[in-house]
């Protein structure tokens, strides 16, 4: 089957649309989508996986550099920028999450940033958002060639498949690439996609999101210096259609003059409450609810009246983990975020650390959790359930089921809500001045004459906290 | 194949067995027990020693070709945008050299990306069996950390020499986990595949990791891993081995400081790809490390093809088949072969589409076009780096011919670089059939390249760019490799 100008249609598109185009709603999720980047982006600065990276980092220099988010005297080369606080937003998988599945904005905005401080003219606020949705619209192109984009992942991650195209969209949007080196920026992009799944849920899964944001800004400059790749790399299966059993192109039709249809405008993102893989959200508040009808009934409720827990979930291989002995296995483990709300009523940023993983009421819960997964449990974000069964020794049952979590798509996290989120991640690292100086530039971005300033809001730490953190992992 | 494989399967639980129920050891074998765990076992404990003399002959004459392929590779215009691109982005950093510049120098993994890039650029480089170019995605590594290492602590030739060895072997041993492997590739460039794994395996030897850190090592590489085949046959592919062997090296450096990634990521664990996630049938095997001091390379068993002219594999088999019709044309009647005499060129060759182009329109699709180097063949009697100038690619004579060739993919005819043939069938105008087969052409490991060729060819292409007396010394210390108390001597000759 001969497929002709997809990929030319996708460099053609990527040139074209202008910032006429953005809708409000696409303007308003977008800039959401940005606010929580940067504020889960912030929190990971602390973590153990981003300070490897920085020091690995730090062999590189380059007369311009670009910011390292939440570090007021480093700075990087800008694809070690991209990087780290690729990984940094990443590295909690506190992340937002599409679908088709995949973590749109940590393998944009942290490329988009870094290129835009090494810019000769500053963009404006409202190019960063045009170039910031250019990169999560061809994602979501991209993930609608195929079935098998829609269920979750079993063979390749989808931010490392996606994510570096992106990535190589976005900052040929902002560099102002011709059409035809926005097509050679996606073909040299694809040639650095494709990380497997197996290294989810360890430290290097971080590195997926880091390595996108990198490789797809490094594309586009490539590309900008006349790298040629594959102009029909998405018509061909041994192309892009590599990193799927089943794959349909389709062109990308873009008219500069009239107006366009953004994915992101039909499909929300879901923002995360707890620091742990989607899926953990369903089981949390299924386990949640189920705690609080036990709790009611029950005068004085002790969890060791607990005799066995079912959890029914859909089939997911690297997410169901009975003894998680890391922090990234507890944040990919049905069984340990439902047995830390049941035990604790709640499950937060702290429920991750070394020691919390490692409570002995919390491992004795979990000697009694047994994973079922139904058939009608299906492995989508958009339609799986997650249900939680108790049975107490006196052979009572409380069940409760949860078919969408607060943050998912369909139950949108408020706006109070989603701010607040970013304050408590910010505030670990950033002053006031700084955290609300995000929040402000980010609302307004569409009036920010220079994004840079955004820079300078995310290097504002309260320098006691650069201290106490700086060689502290969560 | 597939019996070969089924054959040699040995399950490692199976060794075992006796202490814990088969069921709890299926679902979670011991850590030790892992095809990971040996593979990271293997490449931190194996010994100079177990490197045979076959070995050490065979690694130096890869050491030495892919050099001199690195250092004419310099001169390509995809080199000097790589370059570029490396001195804009980063700040000088006087640390690795870098092919044929003089004064040149990179940060190592910056270094590592442009030589692989330059080794690759012609499509030059060795090739061996399960397909892969293994030495492009090691040697820069190799070479670039060297540099990195303090004066007083450079490693050895021969501990050189074991690290660029280990890095074959682990490619060697990942390819023959699947009969997808043994093919022509169709789907990932094998190079981003196994190369990158190579370079992380070679690097952590020479970083000097525990066992557990290279198989960090080469589980960080895994999701560095894979480049589809589409950019074969464009100015990307050279990339594909710039980048193995950068990212390898970047893998091993990532693992040196603690970086961890999955322990089961060369294992097959259902519903969770790891190194599987590239092929379509993959039986994975630990690879062992015997207790006395025999292990076996496989480079001694499976010898590396060596190209006599800068294009794909498959192009040498036409290009030898052509050249023995040009011979006896040539034998007819005037000295040269004129497209008058042609009136239609069937050449009957394995299927596979990246390298079936009729017409090609740039350097880098002519060196992976059947057609283009049986004509470039059949009209000079050999195909030379001059046939794919952007002149060679224009002429009138060619296109002619060009226009006249038809394919054919016979049956006995497979897409394996260990058992396909060329064959060009040229019926000339007056009604004469004239016939050329090549079934082994020279330089394949069937039929190696002599050591003089090896090196007629390296005084080619280094000659080309550096001056005779580093041509000969990096001769002369290539061989001596084995014995040299510091690698520094070959460190130096490079630009």
């Amino acid at each position: 089957m001969l497929r002709k100008g997809i990929t030319e249609s996708f460099g053609a598109a990527i040139h074209a649309l202008n910032t006429t185009q953005l809708t409000d709603g696409v303007i308003n999720r977008s800039k959401r989508m940005m606010l929580d980047t940067l504020g889960v982006g912030l929190l990971g600065t602390r973590t153990a996986v981003f300070n490897k990276a920085l020091a690995y980092s730090q062999l590189f220099t380059s007369h311009e550099s670009s910011s390292v988010w939440g570090k007021s005297e480093i700075t990087l080369p800008p694809h070690y920028a991209a990087f780290v606080n690729g990984i940094a937003v990443h590295s909690m998988d506190f992340d937002d999450t599409w679908h088709p599945a995949t973590h749109p904005s940590g393998a944009v905005l942290p490329a988009l940033l870094a290129l835009a401080e090494t810019l000769p003219s500053q963009p404006s606020g409202l190019d960063l958002l045009l170039a910031f949705n250019v990169g999560i619209e061809v994602q979501g192109r991209l993930m609608r060639f195929s079935r098998e984009a829609y269920n979750i992942p079993e063979r390749f991650h989808p931010p490392s498949v996606v994510g570096v195209m992106g990535s190589a969209a976005a900052s040929a949007k902002l560099l102002g690439l011709s059409p035809a080196q926005c097509t050679n920026a996606l073909a040299i992009a694809a040639s650095s996609a494709g990380a497997p799944l197996a290294n989810a849920a360890t430290q290097t899964k971080p590195l997926h999101i880091g390595n996108a944001a990198r490789r797809g800004l490094e594309a586009a400059q490539l590309a900008q210096r006349g790298l040629e790749g594959n102009p029909a790399i998405l018509d061909v299966n041994c192309g892009f259609g590599v990193y799927y059993k089943d794959y349909s192109p389709s062109a990308m039709a873009v008219s500069a003059s009239s107006d366009f249809k953004w994915i992101l405008e039909d499909q929300d993102v879901a923002f995360k409450r707890i620091p742990a893989h989607l899926g953990m959200h369903w089981v949390v508040d299924a386990a949640l609810a189920a705690r609080a009808k036990l709790e009611n009934s029950v005068r004085n409720f002790d969890l060791s009246q607990i005799r066995h827990v079912t959890l029914r979930v859909p089939p997911s291989k690297y997410v169901d983990c009975p003894f998680p002995a890391t922090e990234h296995q507890a944040r990919h483990s049905f069984q340990f975020n439902a047995s830390c709300a049941l035990l604790d009523n709640k499950v937060t940023v702290s429920s991750f650390s070394e020691a919390q993983i490692n409570r002995p009421a919390l491992k004795e819960l979990l000697s009694k959790v047994e994973v079922e997964t139904p058939k009608d449990n299906l492995p989508s974000f958009d339609k799986m359930y997650c249900e939680v069964e108790m049975e107490t020794d006196q052979g009572q049952r409380y069940v409760a089921r949860c078919d969408t979590f607060y943050g998912h798509w369909r139950k949108p996290l408020s706006q109070k809500d989603l701010v607040e989120k970013f304050s408590v991640n910010a505030s670990s690292v950033l002053c006031t001045e700084g955290v609300e100086g995000v929040i402000d530039v980010t609302g307004n971005i569409e009036r920010v004459r220079e994004c840079s300033i955004l820079g300078s809001y995310l290097r504002m730490t309260s320098s006691q906290h650069e201290q106490l953190y700086s060689t502290r992992s969560l | 194949m597939i019996s070969k494989l089924q054959k040699t399967i040995r399950p490692v639980w199976a060794v075992r067995g006796l202490h814990k129920s088969a069921v709890e050891v299926l679902r979670r074998p011991a850590p030790e027990d892992t095809v990971t765990a040996s593979f990271g076992k293997f490449i931190s404990e194996v010994k100079p020693q177990h490197l045979s003399s076959v070995v050490l002959h065979r690694s130096k004459r890869m050491v030495l070709d892919s050099i001199g392929v690195g250092v004419i590779g310099s001169t390509t215009n995809v080199f000097e945008l790589a370059l570029q691109h490396c001195q804009h982005m980063y700040a000088p950093d006087d640390i690795s050299s870098v092919y044929g510049r003089r004064g040149t120098r990179l940060s190592p993994t910056l270094a590592a990306f442009v030589n692989g890039v330059a080794t690759h650029s012609m499509d030059f480089d060795d090739t061996w069996h399960p397909a892969t170019h293994p030495s492009g995605a090691v040697l820069p590594a190799v070479l670039a950390l060297s540099d990195m290492m303090s004066a007083n602590s450079k490693p050895s030739g021969l501990d050189f020499l074991l690290a660029f060895n280990i890095g074959i072997e682990i490619q060697g041993r990942l390819m023959r986990f699947s009969n997808e492997a043994h093919n022509i590739p169709k789907r990932f460039h094998p190079p981003s595949v196994v190369g990158t794994m190579g370079s992380a395996a070679a690097c952590a030897r020479l970083l000097s990791l525990d066992p557990s850190q290279c198989s960090h090592a080469l589980a960080i590489a895994t999701s560095l891993s894979g480049a589809p085949m589409a950019n074969a046959a464009t100015q990307s592919k050279p990339l594909h081995i710039g980048n193995a062997s950068r990212l390898g090296l970047e893998a091993a450096l990532l693992a040196s400081r603690g970086l961890e990634a999955s322990s089961l990521v060369l294992d097959a664990v259902t519903g969770v790809a790891g190194f599987n996630a590239f092929y379509e049938d993959y039986v994975p095997q630990p690879l062992e490390l015997s207790n006395d001091d025999g292990h076996m390379f496989l480079l001694e068993e499976q010898d590396m093809g060596f190209k006599r002219f800068p294009a794909h594999l498959g192009m040498h088999w036409v290009a030898d088949a052509a050249a023995s019709v040009h011979k006896i044309l040539v034998g007819f009647g005037p000295g040269t072969v004129s497209p008058a005499q042609v009136q239609d060129i069937l050449l009957r060759v394995p299927k596979s589409k990246y390298i079936n182009r009729p017409f090609p329109d740039s350097e880098h699709e002519a060196r992976h076009s059947f057609q283009f180097n049986a004509c470039s063949a059949l009209l000079d009697g050999e195909v030379t780096v001059q046939s794919f100038t952007p002149a060679a690619l224009r002429r009138p004579d060619l296109l002619a011919l060009l226009s006249r060739v038809r394919m054919e993919h016979p049956q006995d005819n497979p897409a394996n670089f260990n058992s396909m043939y060329g064959e060009v069938q040229v019926t000339l105008v007056g009604g004469d059939i004239l016939k050329g087969h090549c079934d082994t052409f020279y330089g394949h490991w069937r039929n190696p390249l002599t050591n003089e060729s090896l090196r007629k060819k390296f005084r080619n292409n280094a000659g080309a760019v550096l001056p005779s007396e580093k041509v000969e010394r990096l001769i002369d210390v290539v061989e001596e490799l084995d014995r040299l108390g510091d690698c520094r001597a070959l460190l130096s000759q490079l630009q």
